[in-house]
């Protein structure tokens, strides 16, 4: 075995048997890093949840073309041609109005009403999804359909869709203050700790800096507590947030079959807790070396 | 392998804690820095062990400067001695093997070889048998030893040991003295700092008597 194998081995062997030592007030330390990780993951998850609802309702269709009631055949034919060739429709769909109909009567609800008709009173359609979500593009999309013969009527059903992306963005800013603010909370959480750990040895370190130890095998232990308070934050954060989203979702699960979808927030996953993982360590690392720096080397020279 | 040429040490804020103070010290040469307490023989402790450089003048050790060396060099030389405490520095918080053990955790000696030259160490300064035992259950004489035992432990050529009999009465200061006659005879050079009057053990004895900063005497002693 190597030097640098064995200096590490050893540094991390030290550490473990420090942490077995005192494992309960670690375990806490770990606990309140958990607290510090879970909260922007929480909020991570129930945005990243939002943001796939409101991507599937995208995908739904964004310009809805009815068709004038006196429309024949051949006039849906052609318009179903132009759609076909133009530019910026990513697909469209026509429905018929005996389709429309039918649907519409599929509904319990809506059998009574239906039933006093004489008849139809339901236009053929074209529902229409754009390549683009750009507004001035639709807008001139619109526009152009509007002048075509037997097109009635052009309806572009995005206003709420945008006051919803707005307040995505919203939530997405709040999520990076929260992020960043909790990320100097977990620094100076881990940073204290490892100082306090630094008191506790510093005849250890004076003692083994007198008698030729490098700045890095003194440093060495620190960073690995850091890196282990980083990794133990990390796990109980995964805990802590599958237990809240797990607590919200059964109820959430409930409020949304009422509105005929399958929406549930989403459980953290493999990625999460590997960038979860990455920041907490590095953070951890970073902040410990930062401790150590300052705290040591007061003794000699 | 040990010279100083025209070392002054300056702390800031007080006068010169040594100045102009040239000599040289052979391998395997047993010395004794003496002066009364404030003179400036812990000092030049330092300066000799690479733990303080010089602010003026040139200490070399085995032909390295130590003023041109890089911060990051110094352990290394550091790793050449074998350093005793007057206040021992031994670490409570773990058993007599373990502090010797430290000095080899740091040159990255562990396992077999390790122990076995940790029991030798012991054995050497003859606690062996209270390898598992507390350091602060110990007496003031076999607390000297243990912190012996960890200065040899990783095989230095050089000893520095600042007042190893300060604290202790005559049958245990002159035990301590036997001590490092017995490995200067073996070759290795030892420097001891005191203030009280010196041992009649060894062999080739050089004195160095500081006053004041100033190295007023330097005299050779051969039986």
């Amino acid at each position: 075995m190597n030097t640098w194998l064995i200096h590490h081995t050893q540094a991390l062997t030290l550490v473990l048997t420090r942490f077995k030592t005192n494992l309960f007030s670690h375990l806490f330390i770990g606990l309140t890093i958990a607290v510090s990780l879970a909260l922007p993951m929480i909020a991570y998850l129930i945005l990243s949840s939002f943001n796939g609802l409101v991507s599937a309702i995208k995908s739904d269709s964004h310009l809805s073309v009815f068709l004038s009631t006196e429309a024949t055949p051949t006039m849906i034919d052609s318009i179903h041609n132009t759609l076909a060739t133009r530019e910026g429709i990513k697909q469209f769909q026509f429905v018929s109005k005996e389709d429309a109909l039918k649907q519409l009567m599929a509904d319990n609800n809506n059998q009574d009403v239906m039933l006093t008709l004489s008849e139809n009173p339901l236009p053929d359609a074209f529902f229409i999804e754009p390549t683009t979500l750009d507004s001035a593009t639709i807008q001139q999309l619109k526009d152009t359909l509007t002048k075509i013969d037997g097109i009635d009527h052009v309806q572009v059903d995005d206003a709420w869709l945008k006051r919803i992306g707005y307040l995505l963005e919203i939530g997405k800013k709040a999520l990076f203050v929260l992020a960043m603010l909790l990320g100097f909370a977990l620094f100076t959480v881990i940073g204290n700790t490892i100082r306090m750990q630094i008191l506790t040895q510093q005849e250890e370190i004076e003692v083994s800096q007198l008698i030729g130890a490098t700045h890095r095998f003194i440093r060495r232990p620190f960073l690995y507590a850091g890196a282990i308070y980083g990794t133990i934050g990390t796990l109980f954060a995964m805990l802590i947030t599958s237990i809240v989203i797990g607590l919200f979702n059964s109820s959430i699960e409930a409020l949304a079959t009422e509105y005929q979808t399958d929406f549930s927030l989403h459980f953290p996953g493999i990625a999460v807790l590997l960038v979860t993982g990455l920041i907490a360590i590095t953070i951890g690392l970073f902040s410990a070396y930062i401790a150590v720096s300052k705290s040591l080397f007061k003794s000699i020279n | 392998m040990i010279v100083l040429d025209n070392v002054t040490k300056r702390y800031p804020g007080s006068q010169e804690a040594l100045s102009n103070v040239s000599f040289s010290i052979d391998q395997g040469e047993m010395v004794y820095v003496t002066g009364h307490s404030g003179a400036g023989k812990s000092t030049l402790l330092k300066l000799v062990a690479a733990i303080e450089r010089p602010s003026n003048g040139t200490v070399l050790i085995n032909n390295q400067n130590l003023s041109q060396l890089r911060e990051s060099a110094l352990p290394y030389i550091r790793r050449k001695f074998g350093l005793i405490f007057q206040d021992h520095k031994l670490l409570y918080d773990r058993n007599c093997y373990q502090n010797v053990a430290l000095p080899l955790a740091i040159n990255g000696i562990t396992g077999a070889d390790a122990a076995k030259r940790i029991r030798a160490a012991l054995d050497k300064v003859g606690l062996l048998h209270k390898e598992k035992v507390m350091p602060i259950t110990l007496s003031g004489g076999e607390q000297q030893r243990l912190a012996i035992a960890r200065a040899v432990v990783s095989r230095p050529s050089i000893l520095i040991a600042d007042e190893p009999t300060g604290n202790l009465d005559k049958v245990y200061a002159s035990d301590i003295l036997n001590l490092f006659s017995a490995f200067q005879q073996v070759g290795v050079t030892v420097i001891i700092a005191t203030h009280d009057a010196l041992g009649a053990a060894g062999q080739y004895h050089k004195i160095l008597h500081l006053d004041h900063g100033r190295l007023i005497n330097q005299q050779v002693t051969t039986p």
